[in-house]
């Protein structure tokens, strides 16, 4: 059996694919061109482009600008921490109560003044008029005495 | 993919590659494994037409690639091939009205297998020219895997008989069987 299959194969081992054939079935080949867009030069070249912006980033003299600015010759001989100083808060403006003293009067429990303020008020006769936290007081204590 | 990798790739993953790439130098190993063999074959099956039909063969494989439906792409290079070389046959038998003509083999044994029937012929062939397990000769044969070894047993036995004249056979006398 195998002997019979070697003798075969001592056979036909003299025919093998003519050349021209095989010239004729490569040149059909070659006519096959790979499809476009998928290129590996293109992605090579966006690669390498790559590859070159990053290292003008890394290199670039802008990059230590920044760094090299403070040992600057100007800066040394005017430290602006010399004249640094707080600064001041401005005074808080106090707007004066005009009822200051009617209020110490009520508080020590004499309304009279505010009563009396009261009614010019309720007259029609005061030039101000009270605040609503005294118009409140008042209207708890003091009662309209008829008009003389 | 560097260029060196595409060598240790089988038939299939080869052929889905060149696909993908177009890639002339996958082709040409795919080409190289399978020329000779391919070859042979068919100018043992058809000597006249081998050329075209080849030519037609790789065509396709080139253009488009091979549906393959989980089968061997050696297995499907030679059913391909035997499904053209019986097309040709039979457009030769009509025109001729007789099988082409036989060329002369270089060597005894090629021309005692040029000898052989159509049938034994191709299963003697792809089986040991192409190297297919009989099962698949069966099938493209459309016969029985026992028909077709016995097809395959029948052929070489004939080859011996045409190679080396008949079997011997035991002496015997007519006076005493009689």
């Amino acid at each position: 059996m195998s002997t019979w299959e070697e003798n075969y194969r001592q056979a036909a081992s003299i025919m093998v694919s003519p050349e021209a054939l095989d010239e004729r079935i490569l040149q059909q080949a070659r006519t096959f061109r790979p499809p476009p867009g998928h290129s590996r030069i293109v992605s090579g070249t966006a690669g390498s482009f790559a590859a070159i912006a990053v290292l003008v980033l890394l290199i670039h003299p802008a990059q230590y600008l920044g760094a090299l600015t403070p040992g600057g010759a100007a800066d040394a001989r005017h430290d602006p921490l010399n004249d640094w100083q707080l600064k001041r808060e401005k005074p808080i403006t106090v707007t004066r109560d005009p009822w200051v003293r009617l209020r110490s009067e009520i508080r020590s429990g004499n309304y009279v003044s505010l009563c009396e303020q009261w009614r010019k008020e309720q007259r029609g006769h005061a030039e101000k008029s009270l605040p609503r936290d005294l118009a409140k007081e008042a209207r708890a204590h003091c009662r309209l005495l008829p008009q003389p | 993919m560097s260029r060196k990798d595409f060598q240790h790739l089988d038939d299939e993953a080869l052929l889905d590659f060149y696909h993908s790439t177009r890639n002339i130098k996958a082709f040409r190993l795919l080409y190289g494994r399978y020329k000779d063999c391919l070859y042979r074959y068919c100018a043992q099956m058809n000597h006249t037409h081998a050329n075209p039909i080849l030519e037609e063969l790789w065509f396709s494989v080139l253009e488009h690639p091979p549906v393959l439906n989980g089968r061997v792409f050696r297995s499907w290079l030679f059913i391909k091939l035997d499904k053209m070389l019986r097309q040709h046959a039979a457009f030769d038998g009509e025109q001729h009205g007789e099988p082409a003509t036989r060329e002369e083999a270089p060597g005894p044994l090629l021309g005692a297998i040029q000898k052989l029937s159509r049938r034994q012929r191709n299963i003697l062939l792809l089986h040991m020219e192409c190297q297919l397990p009989l099962a698949t000769v069966a099938d493209i044969e459309c016969l029985s895997l026992k028909a077709c070894r016995e097809q395959y047993i029948a052929g070489k036995e004939q080859l011996r008989e045409l190679l080396y004249g008949p079997r011997r056979q035991p002496w015997r006398v007519e006076e005493v069987t009689a």
